[in-house]
């Protein structure tokens, strides 16, 4: 790798130029160290939504405790996938909306359905900037008896769904979710279905990680669980002897 | 009766401690040295008429203009500083114009009385502009009181407007230096069934009521906008000679 | 990445990286048809995103009041923000001129809202349709930019090209192969006719199924909604 650098440039006209390529008031045009899949689900009694816990540099595994679940009050919870630092912002961002509420003492709180909107807003009006929150966030919650789960992605995009996944969870997470969704699906039933999802999820998508967390939003609140790892089997014939399943011409 | 006022009289923002803003009062008595308008409402639409104080032989009777369209559905009748109303009114073109670039239709006639009035009051500091637009500021209330007629989708409208920027719908309407005598002899005479023959007629018979000098087709300018066409028109003086002779007819009756 | 195309370069310039795309298409069709005494505006449910299905049922209309409605196909995140705009509009309007909006006014307004972002427009492709002044059934076509007419029938969004001929030649009765007598259609044939090209719309365009949104307007009900399933593959 060569540059064009003129041989009288000093060290300092040297440095400038290599900024150049690297030049940190830039925007986010593009992703360094990214989340991957989120993926949550509506029950009878509230909400499940779950992240695994790795944050990739690259190809590179780079995190591998890394939280993307965040309780933003007590009734509504957030998962973040795309760029960490973006993510990071955003979870700044609610910070000071919520510690403004609890200043005014007014009694008011934000809504997960508010939260999830004010995420468009926030991330619709960055993507008009052309400096985009590189994210796709799942808003989860349960409040005035009502379970709410949305999703916001890094065009400002919003709407909501009783299943809802991020990233390489659309194209594996989704079609599973669909599938097993009730009305009258427990909470535990639900944390049974997002660990399917993301063991699925490990096999196939070569940026997820088999510990994850979970987090859910019922009457009691919020909890986020501990990161843990998921039973995962690797004898499957088709695991073990590709060929054996015709495995060979799919992707 | 003024000497009392003083300290309090000064500040165009600054109430007095009856709770008076005295810039604006004397603003609304600037109003009471101003030319005589009149303004009727009837269901066939709505009549102004002026007074044009001709103070000399050699003046130019046609450049005294205080009938003015402000859109071709409303017209505006004005009394007291005729320089302030050019403001005012410049201002509620463009508002008219900017409804019908926004709505692609008429604007109401209250509404835009409503946007010209917003003008009245803003003096002084702390208004919100565009930073970069650098509007100028009035440092005083506007001398001027309008009569604004008009025909929208809920029929024709007459509004009064003053320097504090209250507007107030009326049937029939005087202001100006006659305004007490013209107002009396408007609640004799009004009548809801009036046609806008009757109106034409009844304002300016009221003006001659007033006015020092003998009302002719040249010193009084006549305008109209009806029902039926929502046009506003300023009669020619051949229109203006028209509604006198019905007048002189009348009386002679 | 970008470090890829790190060859040789000059000194004062500087390398590009790939520029963010601010677009993004959900697909989705909208269809509008004007009757006598009648007004039909309907939009798909699907939100389609490349070969995904992100979601199965978002609105992509919008009840400007009881007699006129906006559907939009196109970005979904530019269609709520757009609607979001036109609501607050038609509300400060209705406070203000103490009166209904009318469906010419919301298609000035709109048409003005869409060129204000000439330059960086909403990716949405718009109908409008509602009752005029005299309580007849008009609809309204718009491009990204605000380029518009009123017509009496009307398909934006990914099904355009499937649905709009189709519609041209069953309620304008244009193209017949013998000329036949222009004959209105009343509103039940209509509301036939908007399912029948949606479920064939379906076939064709990945971006069109799932559900479509119906809004009935008339004098008598003000706007009345229902929901018509279509294909989920």
């Amino acid at each position: 790798m060569e540059l064009h650098i003129s041989s009288s440039a000093t060290k300092a006209e040297n440095f400038s130029s290599a900024q150049l390529f690297v030049d940190p008031t830039r925007h986010t045009t593009a992703p360094l160290v990214t989340g991957g899949s989120v993926v949550g689900i509506k029950c009878s009694d509230g909400v499940v939504i779950a992240a695994d816990t790795l944050a990739s540099y690259g190809s590179l595994a780079r995190f591998q405790n890394f939280s993307r679940l965040m309780k933003v009050t007590d009734s509504c919870m957030l998962g973040g996938g795309g760029e960490v630092s973006d993510f990071q912002e955003i979870q700044r961002l609610l910070e000071n909306l919520i510690t403004k509420d609890f200043c005014f003492n007014d009694e008011h709180i934000q809504t997960p359905r508010s939260v999830h909107q004010y995420l468009g807003r926030v991330l619709y009006a960055q993507r008009s900037r052309l400096n985009p929150l590189w994210n796709s966030l799942l808003v989860g919650g349960y409040a005035a008896s009502q379970s709410f789960l949305g999703v916001v992605d890094l065009y400002g995009t919003t709407f909501e769904s009783e299943v809802l996944a991020t990233g390489f969870g659309v194209l594996l997470g989704l079609p599973l979710l669909r599938k097993a969704y009730r009305p009258d699906l427990s909470i535990n039933e639900g944390i049974k279905i997002v660990e399917d999802v993301f063991r699925v999820l490990f096999y196939r998508d070569a940026r997820s990680i088999n510990r994850i967390q979970v987090a859910t939003a019922t009457s009691a609140g919020v909890t986020i669980s501990e990161p843990y790892s998921l039973e995962t089997k690797w004898d499957f014939e088709g695991f073990v002897n590709p060929r054996s399943t015709y495995d060979e011409s799919t992707w | 009766m003024f000497l009392t006022r003083s300290e309090y009289d000064r500040g165009v923002n600054t109430f007095s401690p009856e709770g008076r803003l005295f810039q604006v009062e004397y603003a609304m008595e600037a109003i009471k040295l101003g030319s005589t308008a009149v303004g009727i409402q009837t269901a066939e639409g709505v009549v102004l008429a002026v007074e044009k104080r001709l103070s000399s032989p050699l003046l130019e009777p046609n450049s005294v203009e205080k009938l003015v369209e402000i859109d071709e559905h409303v017209g505006c009748a004005m009394s007291g500083l005729i320089a302030d109303a050019r403001t005012m009114i410049e201002h509620a073109r463009v508002e008219a114009q900017n409804h019908r670039f926004t709505f692609d239709e008429a604007m109401p006639v209250e509404s835009l009385t409503q946007a010209t009035c917003d003008l009245a009051l803003r003096f002084g500091e702390g208004v919100e502009e565009d930073e970069d637009k650098e509007e100028e500021m009035m440092s005083r209330p506007f001398g001027v009181s309008l009569l604004i007629a008009g025909v929208d989708d809920k029929g024709p409208a007459l509004f009064y407007t003053d320097p504090s920027g209250t507007y107030i719908r009326w049937l029939a309407k005087a202001i100006g230096a006659g305004a007490e005598g013209a107002q009396s002899a408007l609640q004799e005479a009004y009548y809801k069934s009036m046609t806008l023959k009757e109106a034409e007629t009844l304002a300016l018979r009221t003006l001659r009521e007033v006015v020092e000098e003998k009302v002719e087709s040249n010193n009084v300018e006549v305008a109209a906008v009806r029902t039926d066409t929502k046009k506003f028109v300023i009669y020619t003086e051949a229109e203006v000679k028209e509604c006198l002779s019905r007048l002189e007819n009348r009386d002679s009756q | 990445m970008w470090n890829a195309s790190v060859v040789a370069v000059p000194a004062t310039e500087s390398i590009q990286r790939p520029d963010f795309m601010p677009y993004q298409n959900n697909g989705g069709t909208v269809v509008a048809i004007g009757g006598e005494d009648y007004c039909i505006v309907s939009a798909t449910t699907r939100l389609g995103l490349g070969f995904a299905i992100p979601t199965r049922n978002v609105c992509r209309y919008s009840i400007l009041n009881n007699r006129v409605v906006l559907a939009t196909a196109g970005m979904f995140a530019d269609t709520v923000t757009l609607h979001k705009v036109i609501k607050a509009r038609v509300k400060i309007y209705e406070e203000q001129q103490d009166k209904p909006f009318e469906l010419r006014s919301a298609a000035q307004l709109l048409s003005n809202t869409l060129y204000y972002r000439r330059f960086f427009p909403y990716y949405t492709f718009n109908v409008l349709g509602g009752l005029d002044e005299d309580g007849q059934g008009f609809v309204y076509g718009f491009d990204a930019i605000g380029s518009g007419e009123k017509v009496k029938v009307v398909c934006n969004g990914t099904g355009q090209a499937l649905i709009q001929p189709i519609l041209d030649n069953q309620v304008e009765r244009k193209q017949q192969y013998e000329n036949k007598q222009i004959t209105n259609l009343s509103l039940e044939e209509a509301l036939d006719l908007v399912k029948d090209v949606f479920t064939s719309a379906g076939e064709r365009d990945i971006y069109t199924g799932d559900a479509v949104d119906i809004c009935i307007i008339t004098k008598q009900r003000g706007v009345f909604v229902e929901t018509f399933q279509l294909k989920q593959d």
